[in-house]
């Protein structure tokens, strides 16, 4: 029998962040001026949803909450709708200034604190998997934690890399960038395999990679990576190993 | 930017320049006006109220692009019959249109044809015979609204999934690719019940020779954004 416990876990979880979602006062929401002839307010965050109700100039209008770029917003008279992230840069605050907010543009991606993406590739000719999360120090230096799994016809190889990468240049779309890590690997052989007396291994592993980053669109960053891998074995020989692979990265 | 803000900086300059120079002329020209001024003022506190408005360039605005939930259905182990599974997905919603989505599942495989027919010695432990599965893919939304009654509109997506992961089952990893189509009916704005349908396909070499298999699920869920 499977263990389900840990999907109680996570129900239990979910039901506290529902009951956490606190409703703000709306003395705390923020407010804004419509400063163009008027407003469009669509009844759901993306352009696909019809436009119900049109705010006029002059109208302040209160900021509830965001989904990607689309902003919930109630008028005084009580309307609620979706505005997108170009119409209220359009509005001005209290001071007369217009509205500033996080967009994901290139210029907030190069003030960004945390990534985290996936990768999809080769380990030596077999297919590979990684996750990742990583701090952005300074616009050069940022630490990372990847966890990869690569599935062959033999064995099945995991490895967890804590590494640094310096980005040279950190003003380009395009990017190159280099990354030095350590970590583990554990190889286990085929479950078909396990009768001819192979055991699980575990070795201490030395990275190096050298990759280049695209920033792509809104919050989405695409990454090209040949990544080579130094296995120190307590074998004769240290085992040498290459992946190839392309992934994305989202940004906070 | 700038210079539309340094402009419209400007400009309030300037309107508070030519207000207190026509205020101070007003006064230094005509003492007996000094009833209208104080009028004029109070009239003007009537119309423009003192309100304290809350600057959204201070604010820090409540953005929901996580989504992370449940779901339970069915799936149908090629070879093993089918089977009650249960999972959980988190999701980041990156734009309008797209997401990415990580979830795991685990189920327990039944018994092959060939098992129930024969009698014999099983081909799995119970071990071997859990399932269980991760993937992460990249998801794209059809958004739409559904009307259920002329008042009563939900807001809603057709999505569609590709991704790539691990299935664990018959005691091995495999790689395995995932297609899904979903749709998710949003009852409030960060609530969501969802339908799915997916199809895990992997190469298996459980029954001896090395075929693909293709593992398809269907079920329903229910999430929240945060």
């Amino acid at each position: 029998m499977a263990s389900w416990s840990k999907f109680y876990a996570l129900a239990s979880l979910i039901l506290a962040l529902t009951a956490s979602k606190t409703v703000f006062a709306d003395d705390d929401l923020p407010e804004v001026q419509i400063e163009e002839q008027f407003i469009e307010m669509h009844t759901g965050p993306a352009l696909g949803f019809p436009v119900f109700h049109v705010a006029a100039k002059g109208e302040w209008i209160t900021v509830i909450k965001r989904r990607t770029n689309w902003f919930k917003v109630r008028t005084d008279k009580g309307k609620e709708g979706w505005v997108k992230l170009d119409d209220l840069r359009l509005t001005l605050s209290s001071e007369g200034e217009a509205v500033k907010v996080e967009d994901g543009s290139f210029d907030s991606f190069q003030q960004r604190d945390f990534e985290f993406g996936a990768y999809g590739g080769a380990l030596e000719g077999v297919p590979s998997m990684s996750v990742f999360a990583g701090w952005v120090i300074t616009e050069n230096i940022a630490t990372e934690l990847s966890y990869s799994q690569a599935l062959g016809d033999f064995s099945e190889n995991r490895y967890a890399l804590l590494s640094v990468t310096h980005t040279t240049f950190p003003e380009w779309k395009v990017s190159p960038y280099f990354r030095l890590g350590f970590g583990q690997l554990q190889t286990k052989p085929k479950a078909n395999l396990v009768q001819s007396g192979e055991e699980t291994r575990t070795s201490d592993l030395l990275a190096g990679s050298i990759g280049v980053r695209y920033y792509l669109a809104q919050n989405f960053v695409v990454r090209l990576e040949y990544q080579n891998l130094l296995a120190l074995t307590d074998r004769d020989d240290n085992e040498e190993l290459e992946e190839w692979k392309l992934g994305f990265a989202v940004f906070f | 930017m700038e210079t539309r803000i340094r402009s419209i900086f400007l400009s309030a300059c300037a309107a508070c320049m030519a207000l207190i120079l026509s205020t101070s002329l007003v006064i230094a020209q005509d003492n007996s006006s000094d009833d209208q001024s104080d009028n004029d003022s109070q009239q003007k506190s009537v119309i423009q109220p003192d309100l304290k408005r809350r600057d959204i360039n201070q604010a820090s605005i409540d953005s929901e692009n996580f989504e992370i939930g449940l779901f339970a259905g069915i799936i149908s182990i090629e070879d093993f019959s089918s089977s009650a599974i249960l999972g959980a997905r988190a999701a980041y919603h990156i734009t309008e249109d797209f997401f990415v989505e990580a979830s795991y599942a685990q189920a327990d495989a039944g018994e092959t044809s060939f098992e129930i027919l024969s009698g014999g010695a099983p081909f799995l432990t119970d071990e071997e015979r859990e399932y269980s599965y991760y993937n992460v893919s990249v998801g794209y939304n059809l958004n739409g609204e559904v009307f259920l009654s002329e008042n009563w509109v939900f807001n809603s997506a057709t999505y569609f999934t590709i991704g790539a992961g691990s299935t664990e089952f018959g005691g091995d990893e495999n790689f395995t690719v995932s297609i899904g189509a979903g749709y998710r009916l949003l009852l409030t704005d960060y609530f969501a019940v969802h339908v799915g349908l997916k199809d895990n396909i992997f190469n298996s070499e459980i029954i001896g020779e090395e075929k693909t298999t293709h593992n398809i699920e269907y079920g329903i869920g229910a999430t929240v954004f945060f």
